[in-house]
């Protein structure tokens, strides 16, 4: 990774960030979120929202890879892609509990990472990604090609049974929101846990200076796997919410411009903070809607806005902001010191 | 899985020189785009993801001023020049920005273009499939080797590739251009430090390397059908050639891309839908045994 | 007690270090010296684990380090800082060590914990104390000076708690000034700690001030060994090496 990625840590409070106060903030936002669906009850917003909870966990997991472990993944979409067709068919062949088949869907996918990981992050740096985009085309082909089981490019047909769980009934577009709201929070606050122990600035440590990391004793092929496996469930569990979004799936969702579009989403919503990659999610949402809705040329539009921000503004959103708010602190910070010399 | 099917062809002649013909034609477009790639990987050490745009365009080029002038031959000059220059613009514009900064910026100033191209040409040739169709001088009955049907076009393909081929084998290895290429890949700053334009270099090694992809996309056009996003295959296939062949190496491009196309040829008939997937395992089973590729250098 | 035998390793034909054999007693303190090319830093890396070397052994108490991993180069006692110092930017110096520390004790991979650990925090201040450090424990390494990146450097290397030292050039890239405030920071730890330290340097002023016992590496060889006069007074070395330029060499 270059210098020009690594930012300083970004503290938005004094002081280390604590499980404690990550909690709070989470059940703020969940209940806001709740709240305004409540006042807003528009089919349209609750859709955004269960899209953009379910692009936000894949790519703060796909961050966890890039921003904070340096290991840059061309093809981290096919955990999400495998995340839906996984929680999908089981849910349509094995008849099982939706929490079941999500815990199915975790395991499996970590029993995948584990194996492509294993062989991946034998490669350095360039040849890392290239293995990982050979990998997931290799999955993409497989879906498409297997279509029995996966029923090829029209994708999973049928649908996906919904039987209603614990009172939850995600057949009904409010329960479906919230449980989308309340995973994107929950695996929101378990990535930040892992992305702010001591794990996580080992990753740091191996993303800064891997000759170093090792020197201390690091073993740094097992971080890496353990990161690599991380993400993918994560991505996956993304992939569950988009199967139970659409009721289905399709061979898009582990297709190269899935993992593109991770890579925009994390580098325009800021490699260097927590939050960017949901912002980011958000914002290509937005434009995804945006875009659509204004004109027919998506993919113009789209292009020149992804080129007016790698070239024009180089850094995500929450990089910029980042930025401001230490640059406004050490500022602070220099007028205390000056009034205390005066 | 077809594998009576395959068995069956491989043990015919006829079958054999046709799926043969047709690999080395795949593979010998593929090797030219290849090459391109893979001299803009081993000079500037950039991953150009755009490539599958150049022969793209290439291609339509080729298309609009054979229709425009009638003429094949023009239409291949036009579509080298046309490429060309639009590469020179791509590099100088936009890529040198992004030089030695993260790969995933130039990946995404690559996917940008990639987005807009394909909207271009869906706004300016329409987005339906278009052809053009066998230049009248190509019209004659194909040749019979051994019961096998082999167009004539076919082998004009083949000459022309491997001419180009030699010609950039000579430029490369016996012309001042070659050598300033060659020891910009190695050392970009003693080559500046000698005074010559590093910036004029990378334009022009980006030229090479757009005009190769634009001429292949030319020399494929009567036998394929255009449209928009036809480059992403090509891309994606380019790429697997130089992983296998090397990054860097033209000969490895070269031979990477007729074992591509002969796996393509001949797995097609095997296993009809999991073609692709054939070639991304050989990429993932050359990188495991030997990542900088079958002629790479060592990392 | 380091002992090192017969060591030898060549890259593609060239001979880097060729029949290696010295001794460093436990809490000595010496100075490696050698033209350019000579294969000091290849030396070091044979010793810790960078490299594996083709042939010899290298010997602490008695075990033989030869073909382990660097994770156990590194529990059997020998720490290392680098030429060019190998520092994590992003981090400040305080999230460096008790990163480092962390590591050290074990807690790497452990995902349940916040970071840092608070058993980590008592180490810390100890060894930025040691190296001055501890007025810049909330700078970012990225922004430390040129000094301050090599003294952290050491310090990632004092946190294992190593038995030997081996110091590549502590003073590379200093003024003159600084090159004797890094040697005689460099020469306390060593008497405080009382640690086997070995360290690389090109000065010759420092080295024949500081270093009580002294090894010449010329092309991978060992052309001399032994005290400040000893080696200034030998042919050998006065030939090869010391010309008429000595004490104007900086790295």
């Amino acid at each position: 990774m270059s210098n020009e990625t690594l930012n300083a840590p970004s503290r938005l409070f004094a002081g280390r960030p604590t499980l404690k106060r990550d909690v709070i903030i989470a059940v703020a936002a969940v209940a806001a979120l709740i709240l305004l669906r409540v006042i807003w009850p528009s089919p349209a917003v609750t859709d955004f929202a269960i899209r953009v909870a379910a692009y936000a966990i894949f790519a703060t997991s796909l961050n966890l890879l890039v921003g904070y472990a340096g290991m840059v993944s061309f093809g981290h979409g096919m955990f999400f892609g495998f995340g839906a067709y996984c929680f999908g068919l089981v849910m349509q062949r094995l008849a099982l509990p939706i929490p079941l088949a999500i815990l199915i869907t975790v395991a499996s996918t970590a029993v995948l990472a584990l194996v492509i990981g294993a062989i991946c992050i034998r490669l350095k740096d360039i040849y890392f990604s290239f293995i990982t985009l050979a990998f997931q085309m290799l999955i993409y082909s497989l879906i498409i090609a297997w279509v029995p089981l996966t029923g090829g490019d029209q994708g999973l047909q049928g649908g996906i049974p919904r039987p209603p769980f614990l009172g939850i009934n995600l057949a009904n577009p409010l329960h479906l929101y919230v449980f989308a709201i309340v995973m994107l929070a929950v695996c929101l606050l378990i990535m930040r846990h892992i992305a702010e122990s001591s794990f996580g600035y080992t990753l740091r440590m191996i993303r800064d200076n891997t000759d170093r990391a090792s020197f201390l004793g690091i073993n740094v092929y097992l971080v890496r796997l353990m990161a690599f496996v991380i993400a993918g469930v994560f991505a996956a569990l993304g992939g569950v919410i988009m199967a139970l979004f659409v009721s289905g799936a399709y061979p898009e969702f582990s297709n190269w411009t899935m993992s593109g579009e991770g890579i925009f989403m994390i580098m325009m919503g800021g490699i260097s903070t927590f939050i960017g990659p949901t912002a980011g999610a958000i914002i290509l949402s937005l434009l995804n809607d945006v875009v659509t809705r204004r004109t027919e040329h998506h993919g113009l539009a789209l292009g020149i806005v992804i080129l007016v921000f790698a070239l024009g503004l180089k850094k995500g959103v929450t990089d910029f902001a980042a930025d401001w708010w230490r640059a406004r602190r050490e500022g602070a910070v220099g007028k205390q010191a000056a009034e205390a010399r005066s | 899985m077809d594998l009576n099917a395959l068995g069956a062809c491989l043990v015919s002649p006829s079958c054999l020189v046709t799926q043969t013909t047709s690999g080395l034609i795949i593979g010998l477009l593929l090797f030219l785009v290849a090459a391109g790639l893979t001299l803009i990987f081993g000079v500037l050490n950039v991953v150009n993801f755009a490539h599958g745009s150049f022969y793209m365009m290439g291609a339509y080029f080729a298309f609009t001023v054979y229709n425009v002038t009638g003429s094949y031959a023009l239409a291949i000059l036009g579509a080298a020049l046309g490429v060309a220059l639009f590469s020179v613009v791509f590099e100088r514009f936009f890529m040198s920005r992004v030089y030695g900064g993260n790969v995933l910026m130039q990946l995404l100033v690559c996917y940008a273009f990639i987005l807009i191209l394909d909207d271009v040409v869906k706004i300016v040739w329409g987005p339906e499939f278009k052809s053009m169709g066998m230049p009248d001088y190509f019209r004659r009955p194909p040749l019979f080797i051994a019961g096998g049907v082999v167009p004539v076009f076919y082998l004009f393909l083949m000459g022309m590739t491997v001419l180009i081929g030699i010609g950039l084998w000579l430029i490369i290895g016996y012309t001042r251009f070659g050598k300033v290429v060659r020891a910009a890949a190695v050392n970009p700053q003693m080559v500046s430090a000698l005074g010559i334009n590093t910036g004029l270099v990378y334009a022009s090694v980006f030229a090479l390397g757009g005009l190769l992809a634009g001429l292949a996309g030319a020399l494929a056009v009567p036998v394929r059908s255009l449209v928009s996003g036809m480059g992403f295959s090509i891309l994606i296939e380019s790429f697997i050639v130089t992983v296998i062949g090397g990054m860097g190496s033209i000969v490895g491009a070269l031979v990477g891309a007729i074992l591509v196309g002969m796996v393509r040829s001949y797995g097609s008939i095997g296993f009809p839908l999991f073609v692709e997937g054939l070639m991304f395992l050989l990429m993932a089973v050359i990188l495991v045994l030997k990542p900088s590729g079958l002629f790479g250098k060592e990392a | 007690m380091l002992q090192v035998n017969k060591l030898s390793k060549s890259f593609g034909g060239v001979a880097a270090i060729s029949d290696v054999t010295l001794g460093f007693p436990t809490g000595s303190l010496t100075a490696i010296i050698g033209p350019n090319g000579a294969g000091k830093s290849t030396f070091f890396n044979l010793i810790s684990g960078g490299l594996v070397p083709d042939a010899g052994e290298v010997m602490l108490d008695g075990k033989n380090l030869v073909g382990r991993n660097r994770a156990e180069i590194i529990a059997a006692g020998i720490g290392r800082a680098f030429q060019i110092a190998k520092i994590f930017p992003s981090l400040t110096v305080e999230e460096t060590l008790l990163g480092a520390i962390g590591a050290h004790q074990g807690h790497s991979a452990n995902l349940w914990q916040r970071f840092p650990l608070p058993r980590t925090r008592d180490k810390v201040g100890h060894v930025a104390g040691m190296l001055g450090l501890a007025d810049k424990m909330h700078v970012l390494s990225a922004n430390l000076s040129h000094g301050d990146h090599k003294l952290l450097d050491i310090a990632l290397a004092l946190v294992l708690e190593p038995r030997v030292l081996l110091l590549d050039e502590p003073t590379a890239g200093m003024g003159p000034d600084e090159r004797w405030r890094m040697i005689d920071r460099v020469y306390q730890l060593w008497e405080t700690e009382k640690m086997t330290l070995v360290f690389i340097e090109h000065d010759m002023d420092i080295v024949f001030k500081i270093a009580p016992s002294i090894r010449v590496l010329c092309y991978g060889r060992v052309l001399a060994e032994g005290t400040p006069d000893e080696i200034r007074n030998s042919p050998q070395v006065i030939e090869a090496y010391l010309g008429t330029d000595h004490g104007a060499n900086a790295a």
